[in-house]
């Protein structure tokens, strides 16, 4: 297989980086990683006439805290620097065990998580886990900066509010009071899979008592997305194994799977409710954000 | 296995192993020509249609390319397997049969110039109204894919032994099953490519392919050229399954395009377009009719088939045979009755995958098998120990299995498995399950009528005796041939394998033989080889005796040492006796050839099926449903092998092992997709999905003692053979997890889901 | 990295990478892949192509040590960068431990995937050199084989740990 040709820059600088792509408009397109980017323009689904590399802006690749902000992940820090991450493997778990089900190692050393984010295929595996925490998105562009709630970024398959100059440069995971969360991807073998359902929990537990709740569902609707009645079942509840198979039941129906190759419509949604109630069982149990 | 073997039955590191850690093994798109141009294929588009024109003059354009071919530029002789089937030519010429069809090739001087070439060539295509399901294909009306096919139909048998009518009305006990297998693909990791180049009016090709006589010979009657002046060859290769038998357009395209542009052409294959190029496993729909008594003993079996063959036909043909005619050789019984019809539908060509059509109705009749013994209320072990074939028998289609150890195979399976502690006691959700399988040792009869010799062995041995080249036509495709046969020599000798050297498959270089397929190597090139090293070890024992001053009879030799029988420390070492030789007779040759004996019975189709030798195998595995999401976890397989004598047994566990990891493949994960169109839908390993490491249970491999009489030293085969229990071996489990029979492959997760949904609907509206 | 233009405007760029310990300086042009460059410009073909598409691992090479598929990184990305092959393990005609393993256990068949395991293995062994039965299954779960079903290879990664 080839690749088509392409004119490449590899900016050293961000200010550079938006110059060109002001310049170059949708003849560009950022790089990264590039895994999803490579797959797609050999299977010619994709030509850019440009590949614009952030490589060389090194900051992206950070994981630190930023007293005030919160967790800041660098767009371009690896699915593996993010699973290896002692920061991360401290303050949030639930991120590094989601990265560590995605592709597999090999790619996990060259996949981004902004490149996960940005190609906004529905069964990406981080924007639920980073929707159920809360997190948000920097944008910077020619004409400024802005910083988007996750959840609202996502318009549609393999769309969002990215403008055409703009590149996403960190990933910002508020400080919270959860007290539990969890990724559950459900593939259809254990490495190599896309998810068929993904279903992401974050609750805060007061004894065991739900004070509050977020469930973002992945694979199942045309955008990764919160499962908002199934979270207003849970909050103020003590939990019981039934209200936990009636928060499922909800989420499922909130959910809006398609049928594919991967399976149908109707597969899918009760794996909803199944794993919702996995998952939440899961993060109360388990403790740990 | 007692005997005390100096070199066989010792777990001997590879031959080639070095070569393969280190990278230093080339595989065919590994190898590099001076001047040498890449090409490829250019593929149809559409499932059905027919081709008004070709114009290739835009890409001829193109800086780089160096030569464009069509069904203008080549012969248009049909090829095939068996004549009354040569349904595929290089290039369609008047129409294109599936989506991936072969259409036109191009040579450049890079990819990238090749890729962009194929994209400028433009086909006029009238698109026909397509078939994609072999009842529909059969139906009157359907479109017509073939002149020669009525009603798409491209073979059919009708076997009929004793009388099936009358063993169903004595039955205590007759049921009917329908199961249906699905398209899987061999995958093997390393795809096709294919390099030729001429010399005056000789070629030669190196392929990535499992036989280079069969090549040889096809390429030669193609291009109508004497053989002699067709060399094919090969470099290592990566994996084979069947897949790599039939002679796919690159080797055509390849030869062509080095004619016309005087230059080496190195044609190759991407991922995509394995799938396209097909010969893989045909789905295939199993009805499955048996009668048995009280005990549980079969008195006669129906089976009614129909495969989807796609396209064209190829080895498709001998799965069709072999899907029926083996069900006879596990089981004993006297009545069987065998319906097959192969239709042809506008999707890749099907042809032979590891088990050569018998693993889907093995899966089928292992299933039947196990309800059956849930209405009489049987153990499935206990059915089949009932009805195993003992050894020293003949089947009632007129194979003669002599070495049959499937009744030991049964007995320690169960032991070994921990069945009678687990089968009916497990918790909810898990479940235990056997199958039984088993293969040909080699073919009885080659794929083309001929009356050559199946294999043909050559030793020399080194001026000095230090060592010794092995010269075999077998082909080394992974399964450890070269190393196996490179034993068997020194055995035969009695010299040292350490000392060995192999040619192997090479027109030219190397001796004949049909190739690696129908799992034949081990007992045939092995008959060959261990005859030619006899040769060479009679012409050391007379030297000796000249030099030691005894008789030849009171010699023996062994790990390279020459000794009096009767006084071990008089010796000479096989070195000095070879020099001897050599310098006053010349080059020290052995040679050895392997003919079969005439097999098999007087009915149609009765040379399908025959092989000097069977192998057996019973497999058990334990599953674990997850009873809300379907998901199966497969926790551990156990296999018990008769497959005779073993010269390597670490190679031959490794068999083992990668054949039930291929037949728990396709029971679980894999199938091939189409859409409406009969475009392919998954044609690459992320959706097309191979277990991975991940998803491997521990497996227990073990041997039951048994010496095959027409074999050399005892030998069976294994490669194939253990892929055939598994598919029934695993949907047995899951059966017997689940308490729901799911009757089409692949077991999905989703189908699992949907079954145990209705169970607890069925069980609701019932109560 | 330095980008030269011919007279028909195409760029291409001059990389230096640093493979098995040897500096290799080429021109290249952008979508050149990684893989790619090793098999054609420096003629190690020890690196195989079995999908291109990052599914199989047969393309698996060290990254800084890190295993990737080289299929899937563009050769301008390892500019600068330090990648090990499959035929900078053994040195000098001598296989390392790790090979040693593999060839003992019947961990080879048809070899086709082998390099690439061997690298995943290789570098899974210098980060966790007591991996468990999980830890090995982890490491080449990106690395598909046909032929063994990963029981000898896991096996061969395994005894290559205990002898360490």
């Amino acid at each position: 297989m080839y690749l088509p040709d392409f004119d490449f820059y590899a900016p050293e600088s961000m200010q550079e980086t938006c110059e060109l792509l002001a310049r170059l408009g949708s003849r560009a397109k950022v790089i990264s990683g590039g895994t999803d980017m490579m797959v797609k323009m050999k299977h010619a689904l994709l030509s850019p006439e440009v590949l614009v590399s952030i490589k060389n802006l090194s900051r992206l690749t950070n994981i630190y805290y930023d007293e005030g902000k919160g967790v800041v992940i660098g767009a371009s820090a690896t699915l593996n620097d993010i699973g290896n991450s002692l920061l991360l493997q401290e303050k949030y778990l639930s991120v590094c065990e989601a990265a560590h089900h995605m592709a597999n190692n090999q790619i996990r050393n060259i996949a981004t998580i902004g490149g996960n984010i940005v190609n906004a295929v529905p069964s990406a595996d981080f924007p639920p886990i980073l929707i159920a925490l809360g997190a948000s998105v920097k944008l910077v562009g020619s004409s400024g900066e802005r910083t988007i709630p996750l959840e609202e970024f996502f318009t549609g398959p393999s769309k969002s509010v990215i403008a055409q100059d703009e590149i996403l440069t960190e990933v910002i995971i508020p400080d919270q009071h959860t007290t539990g969360s969890t990724y559950i991807k459900f593939g259809l073998r254990r490495s190599g899979a896309l998810a068929v359902v993904g279903v992401a929990v974050a609750v805060t537990m007061d004894g065991d008592v739900c004070k509050d709740a977020r469930i973002a569902l992945g694979a199942v609707a045309p955008v990764p997305d919160r499962a908002r009645k199934a979270e207003n079942l849970l909050k103020g509840k003590a939990i019981t194994k039934e209200l936990l198979e009636e928060v499922g039941k909800c989420a499922a129906a909130e959910s809006k799977p398609i049928s594919d190759i991967r399976g149908s419509a109707e597969y899918r949604r009760d794996m909803v409710r199944v794993f919702t109630k996995r998952a939440l069982s899961k993060a109360i149990s388990e403790g740990h954000v | 296995m007692s005997e005390n073997y100096a070199v066989i039955g010792k777990s001997v590191p590879r031959i080639d192993a070095f070569d393969k850690l280190t990278g230093r093994a080339k595989y065919t798109g590994d190898l590099k020509f001076p001047n040498m141009l890449v090409g490829k294929l250019l593929t149809s588009p559409y499932a059905h249609a027919r081709i008004l024109s070709i114009d290739t003059s835009e890409a001829e354009k193109l800086p780089g390319v160096k030569a464009i071919i069509t069904h203008k530029d080549v012969p248009s002789m049909k090829y095939g397997l068996s004549p009354a089937r040569w349904d595929e030519t290089i290039f369609c010429i008047d129409k294109v049969r599936f989506y991936g069809d072969k259409v036109a090739a191009v040579a450049a001087i890079d990819e990238e110039t090749v890729q962009k070439a194929l994209k400028l060539i433009k086909v006029d295509y009238e698109v026909l109204p397509a078939v994609f399901d072999p009842f529909e294909a059969m139906k009157e009306g359907a479109p017509q894919i073939f002149e020669e096919y009525p009603r798409n139909i491209n073979t059919e048998i009708h076997h009929h032994f004793g009388d099936v009518e009358k063993a169903f009305k004595e039955a205590y006990y007759v049921r009917t099953d329908r199961f249906e297998g699905q398209r899987t693909y061999q995958c093997p990791i390393e795809p096709h490519a294919s390099i030729a180049f001429w010399s005056g009016k000789r070629v030669t090709v190196y392929s990535a392919i499992q036989s280079v006589h069969y090549l040889q010979h096809y390429l030669a009657r193609v291009f109508d050229m004497k053989e002699g002046d067709v060399r094919v060859l090969k470099t290592h290769i990566g994996g084979g399954f069947g897949g790599k038998l039939d002679p796919s357009g690159l080797d055509f395209a390849a030869v062509a395009l080095s004619q016309k542009t005087g230059r080496p052409v190195k044609m190759f294959f991407d991922r995509e377009d394995m799938f396209f190029n097909g010969r893989g496993r045909h789905p295939i729909t199993m009805e499955v009719t048996s009668g048995v008594t009280k005990e549980g003993k079969l008195l006669g079996v129906h089976c009614n088939f129909v495969m989807e063959g796609g396209a064209y036909t190829g080895l498709g043909v001998a799965s069709a045979y072999y899907a029926g005619s083996l069900l006879t050789v596990l089981y004993d019984f006297e009545n069987y009755k065998f319906d097959m019809l192969r239709a042809v539908t506008n999707l890749p060509p099907n042809g032979a995958q590891r088990g050569h059509g018998q693993p889907q109705p093995r899966y089928a009749f292992e299933s039947h098998l196990d309800n059956i013994a849930k209405e009489l209320g049987i153990d499935p072990i206990e059915i089949r120990l009932i009805n195993a074939r003992r050894p020293g028998t003949v089947t009632l289609n007129g194979y003669n299995v002599d070495s049959y150890g499937l009744v030991e195979a049964l007995e320690k399976a169960r032991d070994i498995s921990g069945w009678q502690e687990k089968k009916g006691k497990l918790p909810s959700g898990r479940g235990i399950g056997v199958g039984n399988g088993g293969f040909v040792s080699g073919a009885g009869y080659a794929i083309y009528r001929t009356d050559l010799p199946h294999s043909v062995a050559v030793i020399k041995v080194t001026d000095d005796g230090t060592s010794a080249i092995l010269y075999v036509g077998a082909v080394e495709i992974g399964q450890g041939s070269d190393t196996v046969l490179c034993q068997m020599a020194a055995e035969a000798m009695g010299y040292r394998y350490e000392d060995m050297k192999i040619v192997a498959a090479d027109t030219d270089l190397a001796a004949h033989d049909f190739g690696a397929y129908a799992s034949r190597q081990t007992l045939m090139s092995g008959w060959a080889v261990k005859r030619a090293g006899g040769e060479v070890k009679k012409f050391i024992l007379e030297t000796a005796a000249d030099l030691m001053k005894v008789n030849p009879e009171e010699l023996d030799c062994r790990d390279g040492i020459v000794f009096v029988k009767a006084n071990p420390e008089v010796t000479k070492t096989f070195a000095e006796v070879a020099r001897t030789y050599f310098v006053n007779g010349g080059q020290l040759i052995g040679r050895g050839f392997y003919k079969p004996p005439k097999l098999g019975g007087p009915h149609k189709g009765s040379a399908v099926g025959t092989s000097p030798a069977y192998s057996c195998a019973t497999q058990v595995s334990e599953v674990e449903i997850d009873e809300e999401t379907g998901e199966v976890k497969v926790l551990g397989a156990w296999d018990v092998h008769d497959c005779g004598m073993v010269i390597n047994p670490a190679l031959l566990h490794g068999q083992v092992h990668g054949a039930f990891y291929m037949g728990m493949g396709e029971t679980i994960w894999e199938e091939v997709l189409f859409d409406k169109n009969g475009k392919l839908l998954n044609g690459n390993l992320a959706e097309y999905r191979l277990p991975t490491a991940l998803d491997m249970p521990p497996v227990t491999s073990e041997l039951v003692d048994t010496v095959d009489p027409n074999a050399p030293w005892g030998v069976k085969e294994v490669g194939e053979g253990a892929t055939t229990p598994t598919l029934g071996c695993i949907s047995n489990a899951i059966f017997d997890a689940i308490g729901v029979q799911i009757k089409s492959l692949p077991i999905s997760y989703e189908k699992i889901w949907h079954a145990l949904k209705e169970k607890k609907e069925k069980e609701k509206s019932e109560s | 990295m330095q980008a030269i233009e011919d007279k028909n405007g195409v760029k291409r760029f001059v990389i230096t990478l640093n493979v098995n310990g040897d500096s290799y300086t080429k021109v290249v042009k952008a979508n050149m892949t990684l893989a790619n460059f090793l098999r054609d410009e420096l003629d190690l073909t020890g690196t195989k192509k079995g999908c291109e598409l990052g599914d199989c691992g047969a393309c698996t090479v060290l990254l800084d040590g890190k295993p990737i598929d080289s299929c899937m990184m563009l050769a301008v990305y390892a500019d600068g960068r330090k990648i090990t092959t499959i035929e900078g393990v053994a040195q000098n005609e001598k296989m390392d431990k790790l090979q040693e393993s593999f060839a003992e256990n019947a961990a080879v068949q048809c070899g086709y995937c082998t390099p690439g395991m061997v690298l995943s293995a290789k570098a899974l062994l210098t980060s966790n050199p007591h991996p468990t039965e999980l830890d090995v299954r982890e490491a080449i779960a990106g690395n598909l084989c046909r032929c063994t079903g990963y029981v000898n290879i896991v096996k061969a990664v395994l005894a290559a740990a205990d002898e360490a």
